[in-house]
């Protein structure tokens, strides 16, 4: 029994992890229809980026704001440099997906070249900020509670920015019909940067606790786990923020499970078929809306 | 006046290379010098260079009571089978080569080995770790041993010197992985050890909580890991997180700053055997690590060690055999060579066989085990 709880303790962090990431792809995704492949790589980045900062000297707090701006930036220029082309000779969505699969590819070699990071894995801090708490054979680190605490206050945000703010109101606006609501005066370019910068920020939060959790980085950090968490967010509703979250801890929890009573063979491969298993279920994810065509 | 001096420095040349030629032993080295394992290679050539410079000092290689100069030629194999066979032909072109230290990746070398063999070439890989390889024939040797023998110190320190009394193994699921893993276990049982639990992981797995609780669950108090340190780090960290005291014991390949680097604190405790220790405190080791590190500007590593001694060994035999190329064959298996990385003979299929030293990590360092 406690090795249950133990272990369902241990998916949960796992689950919240995956939620962090898969928070940005819904969020980018509700706004553009757009499946942003990228996001993985610019949370490795994010992570990389505390690294340097904390390598620099500066505290790791700082470190880790600076690193939410320097990622929300990467993940805007990958729009204008690379996807607003693309938008405006009204490519096909496929393109644009492939795009960002590419994109991802030179971010991840970027940051393995010798001079830059290497290839080689590289210490992060620890974010076990306060002692960890002990009931029996149970242990619960700090970090893990930060990535709880941080994954529900990062979910809350998001859905207050995109809810109940203007800016929120001209991304949905956007959502449903750019066209129409660029003639009402919506700025749509800026709405679609911004919404950029804000997933690539929040990749870069989840860069920072995931890195803290696991204490180690390196370039292809966010290959894996990026495709894990984009299939949480399709098993959750893609679009749908809390969605995400769930189907987030949903993946996570199977993985530990399968680890634990299948072996860790099937360990990997969980998370992809939950996402089949979901898709020829019920195709929309668990809390998805009817009527999404695109992909 | 310019060409006059270009005469007279070609001029010079000549004449000195000629003078050179009739006193001249070459050694090839190859390896990848570019790409991917290029520090490696770049440690066999430095390692290489440094030994034949401690024999030119020397005198050179002595046969028949005349001297030779020892030359290292290098050869960039940039970790390319098509490459290698190349470099392999090209070697064996050159009379005036008489050995080959390389290469570096077990698959590498065995593509190399078989063009060595059938020109009677003595082929020496400090690195290749495949069981195969030195089985491709008798000029093929190896100074490296298969994993059998490394895990062996391994688990003599698992079972005897910290007395576990569960003992786990955690290995990545490569091919290397999951030999290693296996001769831990056999290697734990054989030695009398209570063999626990076997837990395997994927090669750049980070979360290892699901692990860390089988472990603690089997009650193991000694971990044994077969993996490179890209996977101890972050299992020590993970130990450490969810407060499990557990003594750890990896490979020869953990012997490496980036593992404290990673695993920091964590790292404390951490058992390997090695066959080279740069902190051995013997007169002959810190006067090598003192050389090399003068030379290249770090201390040198366990494999480049073993290149180091391999380039020693070949100039042992081909000053005790001659010039001729069975002979120099014949005189490696009676090599009993008191190297930097320990004293080291070959068996019947070229395989050296090593003593391993126990090290372990305290207080940030590297340091010879204390249990």
């Amino acid at each position: 029994m406690q090795t249950l709880i133990g272990t369902l303790i241990n998916g949960l962090a796992l689950g919240m992890a995956y939620a962090l990431i898969a928070v940005g792809y819904s969020m980018v995704f509700g706004v553009l229809r757009l499946i942003n492949f990228s996001h993985g790589a610019v949370y490795a980045f994010g992570a990389y980026m505390v690294y340097f900062f904390v390598s620099l000297k500066f505290g790791l707090l700082p470190a880790i704001l600076l690193s939410v701006v320097a990622s929300g930036i990467l993940a805007l220029l990958i729009d204008k440099a690379a996807l607003e082309p693309l938008r405006k000779k009204k490519s096909m969505p496929i393109a644009t997906l492939i795009t960002t699969i590419g994109m991802s590819f030179i971010i991840q070699n970027f940051l393995s070249i010798e001079y830059i990071f290497s290839s080689e894995k590289k210490p992060f801090p620890s974010l076990n900020l306060f002692e960890s708490i002990t009931i029996g054979n149970i242990t619960i680190q700090s970090s893990q509670l930060i990535m709880l605490v941080v994954a529900i206050l990062l979910l809350a945000v998001l859905t207050f920015i995109v809810n109940y703010t203007k800016i929120g109101l001209a991304m949905r606006a956007t959502e449903q019909n750019s066209k129409a609501a660029n003639l009402m005066g919506i700025n749509v370019n800026f709405v679609i940067s911004f919404t950029f910068f804000i997933g690539g920020a929040s990749a870069a939060i989840a860069g920072s606790l995931i890195g803290g959790y696991y204490q180690v980085i390196s370039p292809t950090m966010g290959s894996l786990i990026g495709l894990k968490a984009f299939s949480a967010a399709v098993v959750g509703g893609i679009g749908i923020l809390y969605g995400s979250v769930i189907g987030g801890l949903i993946v996570g929890v199977a993985e530990v499970l399968a680890a634990q009573y299948l072996g860790s063979n099937v360990r990997d491969p969980m998370a992809f078929v939950i996402l089949i298993l979901i898709l020829i279920l019920k195709p929309t994810g668990l809390f998805g809306k009817k009527g999404i065509s695109k992909v | 006046m310019k060409k006059i001096f270009a005469i007279l420095l070609t001029l010079a040349l000549l004449v000195g290379s000629a003078a050179f030629a009739e006193g001249t032993i070459k050694i090839a080295v190859a390896a990848p010098m570019t790409g991917d394992n290029a520090e490696y290679g770049i440690g066999f050539a430095n390692a290489a260079k440094l030994m034949a410079s401690e024999w030119n000092a020397k005198g050179g290689v002595t046969v028949d009571g005349q001297s030779y100069t020892v030359e290292i030629v290098e050869f960039d194999d940039k970790s390319d089978s098509d490459e290698a066979a190349i470099i392999a032909e090209k070697i064996v072109s050159d009379e005036n080569i008489w050995g080959v230290i390389g290469h570096f990746a077990s698959g590498i070398c065995m593509v190399a080995a078989p063009t060595y063999q059938d020109a009677q070439y003595v082929d020496i890989s400090p690195t290749a770790s495949h069981a195969d390889f030195s089985k491709i024939g008798d000029y093929i040797f190896r100074n490296n041993t298969v994993i059998v023998v490394e895990t062996k110190t391994g688990a003599e320190m698992a079972v005897t010197d910290l007395g576990g009394q569960a003992i786990g193994v955690l290995s990545i699921d490569t091919e290397w992985g999951q030999s290693a893993g296996n001769a831990m276990e056999e290697n734990i049982k054989a030695l009398g050890g209570n063999f626990a639990l076997r837990q395997e992981v994927s090669t750049d797995a980070v979360d290892f909580a699901t692990e860390v609780a089988n472990f603690k669950a089997a009650g193991c108090d000694v971990v044994m890991v077969a993996g490179m340190y890209g996977t101890l780090a972050p299992f020590a960290v993970a130990c450490k997180n969810s407060g499990y005291d557990v003594k750890l014991v990896g490979c020869s390949n953990a012997y490496t700053a980036n593992l404290i680097n990673i695993a920091g604190e964590a790292a404390e405790g951490i058992y390997a055997p090695v066959s080279f220790f740069a902190g051995n405190t013997d007169e002959r080791v810190q006067a090598y690590v003192k050389a090399y590190t003068e030379a290249y500007g770090a201390a040198p590593s366990a494999l480049t060690t073993q290149a180091y001694d391999s380039v020693g060994i070949l100039l042992g035999a081909i000053e005790r055999a001659g010039f001729d190329r069975e002979a120099i064959k014949n005189e490696m298996y009676k090599t009993e060579y008191e190297g930097m990385s320990g004293y080291t003979t070959f068996d019947e299929n070229g395989d050296a066989q090593k003593i391993f030293t126990k090290i372990m990590v305290k207080d940030g360092a590297f340091q010879l085990a204390e249990f």
